[in-house]
């Protein structure tokens, strides 16, 4: 077969299919370009999960007659000045999307200058590549871009289109992400199933942001979110990252911007997941939105067609950067626990009540109750006579005299008894707080330790026979590299030829240890960029099992003085919020909310 | 099968036995004990699949015949019974049980198959030889402490037992270590010995042959096949895999020319690291040892707890020397001296230390020290 030049079509086809992969796809490009356009209003309408119809209203600059024309062209945009690659400062700037648009589907522009030609719009139709001349229409100031019977052009790809309702909840994703950079701006999504979707505009600034992720994100992420703020040279990030107690089981709640753009970026993720480091319980994710603004001439947006990667000139830079903001804002939060955790022991406690009956069943806030998850039917009426036997081990003795007012006013209260020999009942102002004594004290035991193990130094056991491990020689040269900082955390090793590393000595710390699974791990960490984690871990691991073991048990009775020298070093104390397994170590309830528990309060 | 026995006879074979069955096992015969009575004598068996012991005791075997029964429960059943007393052992082939009658007792077991119990004893010893029971405690009791646990350097988990030449002397050598420390013992060759390959001993069957020849001072016979050890001590008869792995060429990890040396009383060495090591966190207890003329300092400090220091008196000519090492590695080592007189011999404070049993030159240990 001859060689032959593809046709037009055929290559905003192939273009398209990298671009376009599904209608959300198509939302992303055209509310980008609808931002770009400096829209303070955008309306999407999906129907048919955007297979049928996709329609975008802006309300930003519009376009000329000439433009008009231009725009659906390949590679021709008004984004790129000077052709100038590395100074990115728009959201696109390929010229791609809407010829590649054009021509898989149906695509129907109208748009009205803001300024200049102002009495006039003007409208134009690509059907799958072919173009119709621009003739006049009628519009408000702003682009209208409407895109049907899309993929009909590549029905391959349509075949692999997922239910209209996968699609729709793609498109809502997508929507929610650009929503979440974009506070300023009022976005509306109208879809076939659900209610309208509608962020209203928001005031500058981080109140404004913080409103709107929480609409995006839920409540509880407003009320246990950290602000996040720090510059390091041209750097910048922003946002908020949630407390380390409250977490989820997927990725889902992670949000990362560069510039604006939503991404999912490995070395920013993984700059986060060192911050969060041993407060996050293995196999949960923490939640966080956050937004990195780095000058336009020092980050790649060009790597990856979605533009869902992003390459740092200052990779290292940024990385740092990004750990040290959410590791201050931790630490600063200090022994804060999620709320979330006092709200969920709020809400079983008001539903106890609904279906015993006795509570406040009028209030509107109560949950809805189910008869069948009453607590009822362990035979309480049987076992009434042997009540008195069971009475609560409390240790009122704390309550005898009245708590200093002084005590009163700090975060955590003054100690008013110890119920089950295992929970500290603590009182503030405003609040009252239950602490779980074993799991507050683990931490308080192993935040020493670990103090300790970096101020001290890491002890190295030598080793008889130097333990050879075999590697690859790129993992042998970075083992290599690391090697200073592998001794001060107790490992010495050095490279035995190309393609293995000999151990001399070990942490003695980890006692006998599987020599060789550890080296293979920490080269994996170290080649992938995540620093000396699996040593480090280890060593954390082993000083977490001994702060178990070195704590206070659940069950030992605490004097008064005890209970508030507990609270007062969980004051203290960074990151005294959860146990080493990432548990919350109190619950605060709210006087308000237990208030409203006993209809108090409406 | 139906057989009387005196009730010491035979808790004296169930100890031995029984204690290589596991409390928990995949395979529910591995949980009994073997019995076979035949011509005036009772055989037990017992076995993990990977070792078995066998005893043979005297008994008035009234009716021959072999079955298995739980092994500890038998055991825990002839524990309770009376000091002295006699017991009747009788299997009923219809129901399968065993019965067991003493005094006013009586129990019922169940049984399973004696044909079905694995037999580990086939096979061709081709080094055979006797060996001093008390040689061969030695060989085991010096060394074992420095076995490995760590089980992905398996060949480390046993004790390594070879014909080796010391000086002009040729001996019968165990080695073990974990590769932190090492420990070596020698005892004299028995004839026939010499040509014995090298055998990894593992564990568990050190565990084992520490228990049988806890109470025995004739001689013990060894036979060693490419995959098998035996040990034959009295009636009983304790048969091993090996550990099928190559033990590191040990040799080149002891030191040579270590000329630091230093002599001290043992029992002032060992109380003064047990009393500084007291304020060691629990893990990587590093002691000091800080030596200089006849005085050596013992320091450890914990950044946590405190620190502790000690001195004591020594015989020490070289150059000054600093060393840190693992208190509980120290304590261990020093425990297996049996002289008053510890003896190091050091080179620098990151290289292997020697120590010896001041009067008993076939006892060696090396230990790598600890950087504090």
């Amino acid at each position: 077969m001859a060689i032959r030049q593809l046709s037009p079509e055929t290559v905003n086809r192939i273009a398209a299919g990298e671009v376009i992969e599904r209608p959300a796809s198509v939302v992303k490009e055209l509310v980008e370009n609808a931002l770009d356009a400096g829209a303070t209003a955008v309306e999407i309408v999906a129907v048919g999960g955007g297979l049928s119809m996709l329609r975008i209203t802006d309300n930003g600059h519009g376009m000329g007659r000439e433009d008009l024309a231009l725009a659906v062209e390949r590679h021709a945009t008004s984004k790129l000045n000077d052709d100038d690659l590395f100074n990115i400062c728009t959201l696109g700037f390929r010229g791609e999307a809407l010829p590649s648009i054009g021509s898989i589907g149906r695509l129907a522009i109208s748009s009205r200058l803001r300024v200049g030609e102002a009495s006039q719009g003007y409208g134009l139709v690509v059907d799958c590549g072919a173009k119709s001349a621009i003739s006049p229409a009628g519009l408000n100031a702003g682009t209208i871009v409407e895109v049907r019977e899309l993929f009909s052009a590549t029905p391959a790809r349509l075949k692999f289109m997922r239910s209209e309702r996968a699609e729709t909840q793609a498109i809502v994703e997508i929507v929610k992400r650009i929503a979440m950079a974009h506070p300023c701006v009022a976005f509306e999504l109208v879809t076939d199933d659900k209610a309208p979707l509608r962020f209203p505009a928001q005031a500058p600034g981080a109140e404004g942001r913080l409103q709107r992720l929480a609409r995006i994100m839920g409540r509880e992420f407003l009320d246990d979110a950290l602000p996040i703020e720090r510059m390091r040279g041209p750097y910048q990030v922003s946002g908020f990252a949630a407390l380390p107690t409250l977490h989820r089981n997927d990725a889902g709640q992670q949000f990362l911007f560069v510039n604006r753009r939503p991404v999912r970026d490995k070395l920013l993720l993984g700059a986060i997941r060192a911050a969060y480091g041993d407060l996050v319980p293995k196999g949960r994710h923490p939640v966080f939105a956050l937004f990195v603004d780095v000058p336009t001439d020092t980050v790649d947006v060009n790597v990856h067609p979605a533009k869902a990667e992003v390459r740092f000139r200052e990779g290292g830079e940024i990385r740092a950067l990004v750990i040290n903001a959410v590791r201050n804002a931790l630490e600063a939060a200090g022994h804060r626990a999620s709320v979330y955790g006092g709200q969920q022991t709020l809400d079983t406690l008001a539903r106890g009540l609904a279906t015993s009956g006795t509570g406040a069943a009028s209030s509107s806030w109560l949950p809805p109750a189910h008869p069948a998850f009453a607590p009822a039917g362990f035979g309480e009426a049987m076992q009434a006579p042997f009540a008195g036997l069971i009475q609560p081990s409390a240790d009122a003795s704390a309550g005898d005299v009245a708590p200093s007012p002084e005590q009163l006013d700090r975060p955590l209260g003054a100690a008013r008894a110890q119920l089950h020999e295992t929970y500290i009942v603590a009182q503030t102002r405003t609040s009252v707080i239950i602490v779980d004594q074993h799991a507050a004290h683990e931490r308080l035991v192993y935040e020493r330790m670990k103090a300790a193990l970096s101020e001290g130094g890491v002890k190295r056991q030598g080793l008889l026979i130097p333990e050879i491990v075999t590697l690859e020689p790129h993992e042998v040269s970075a083992l290599e590299d690391a090697a200073s900082e592998l001794a001060e955390l107790g490992l010495a090793l050095e490279a035995f030829g190309a393609d293995a590393v000999a151990v001399r000595e070990t942490p003695a710390m980890l006692g006998q240890t599987d020599v060789q699974a550890l080296v293979k791990d920490l080269a994996a960490d170290i080649t992938a960029d995540r620093g000396k984690t699996a040593l480090k871990s280890r060593l954390e691991a082993v000083a977490s099992r001994m702060a178990c073991h070195g704590s206070v048990r659940a069950g030992r009775r605490l004097a008064p003085a005890e209970m508030n020298a507990l609270l007062r070093e969980m004051e203290a104390t960074p990151f005294s919020g959860q146990c080493n397994h990432g548990r919350p170590t109190y619950v605060e309830l709210k006087l308000s909310d237990i208030e409203r528990l006993f209809g108090r309060r409406g | 099968m139906k057989l009387v026995i005196e009730r010491g006879e035979l808790l004296r074979a169930l100890g031995h036995v029984t204690s290589v069955v596991e409390r928990r096992t995949t395979i529910p015969i591995l949980s009994n004990v073997f019995l076979k009575a035949a011509n005036g004598v009772l055989h037990l068996k017992a076995t993990d699949l990977e070792r078995e012991v066998v005893e043979q005791i005297p008994a008035n075997v009234v009716q021959p015949g072999a079955v298995t029964v739980p092994a500890h429960l038998l055991h825990d059943i002839v524990r309770k019974l009376p000091d002295g007393s006699e017991i009747e052992i009788k299997r009923d082939p219809e129901k399968e049980r065993l019965t067991i009658v003493s005094g006013q007792s009586q129990f019922a077991l169940q049984t399973l198959a004696a044909e079905d119990f694995p037999d580990l004893s086939g096979g061709d010893y081709p080094h055979t030889f006797e060996i001093p029971a008390h040689d061969l405690k030695k060989l085991i009791d010096k060394t074992r402490f420095a076995i490995s646990t760590e089980e992905t350097r398996y060949y480390l988990n046993g004790i390594y037992l070879h014909p080796a030449v010391s000086g002009e002397t040729a001996v019968l050598r165990a080695v073990a270590t974990d590769g932190h420390r090492l420990a070596q013992m020698d005892v004299s060759q028995p004839a026939g010995a010499a040509g014995m390959p090298g055998v990894i001993v593992p564990r568990k069957t050190v565990h084992e042959l520490g228990r049988l020849l806890e109470a025995n001072e004739h001689n013990a016979t060894m036979s060693v096949s490419p995959a098998k050890v035996r040990f034959e001590i009295g009636d009983v008869t304790l048969t091993s895999k090996l550990i099928d792995g190559t033990f590191p060429d040990y040799g080149r990890v002891i030191p040579q020319n270590n000329d630091k040396e230093l002599r001290v009383s043992n029992a002032e060495f060992m109380s003064a690291v047990d009393r500084v090591s007291t304020i060691a966190s629990d893990r990587g207890r590093a002691v000091k040892l800080a030596i200089n003329g006849t005085k050596l300092t013992l320091s450890v400090n914990n950044p946590e707890g405190g620190s502790a220091t000690e001195e004591v008196t020594v015989d020490y000519t070289s150059t000054p020397i600093e060393i840190g090492f693992n208190a509980r590695y120290l304590l261990e080592i020093a425990g297996q001296l049996e002289s008053d007189t510890a003896q190091f011999k050091l080179a620098d404070s990151g290289a292997p230390t020697i120590v010896r049993d001041g009067s008993d030159a076939n006892a060696l240990y090396v230990l790598m020290p600890m950087r504090v």
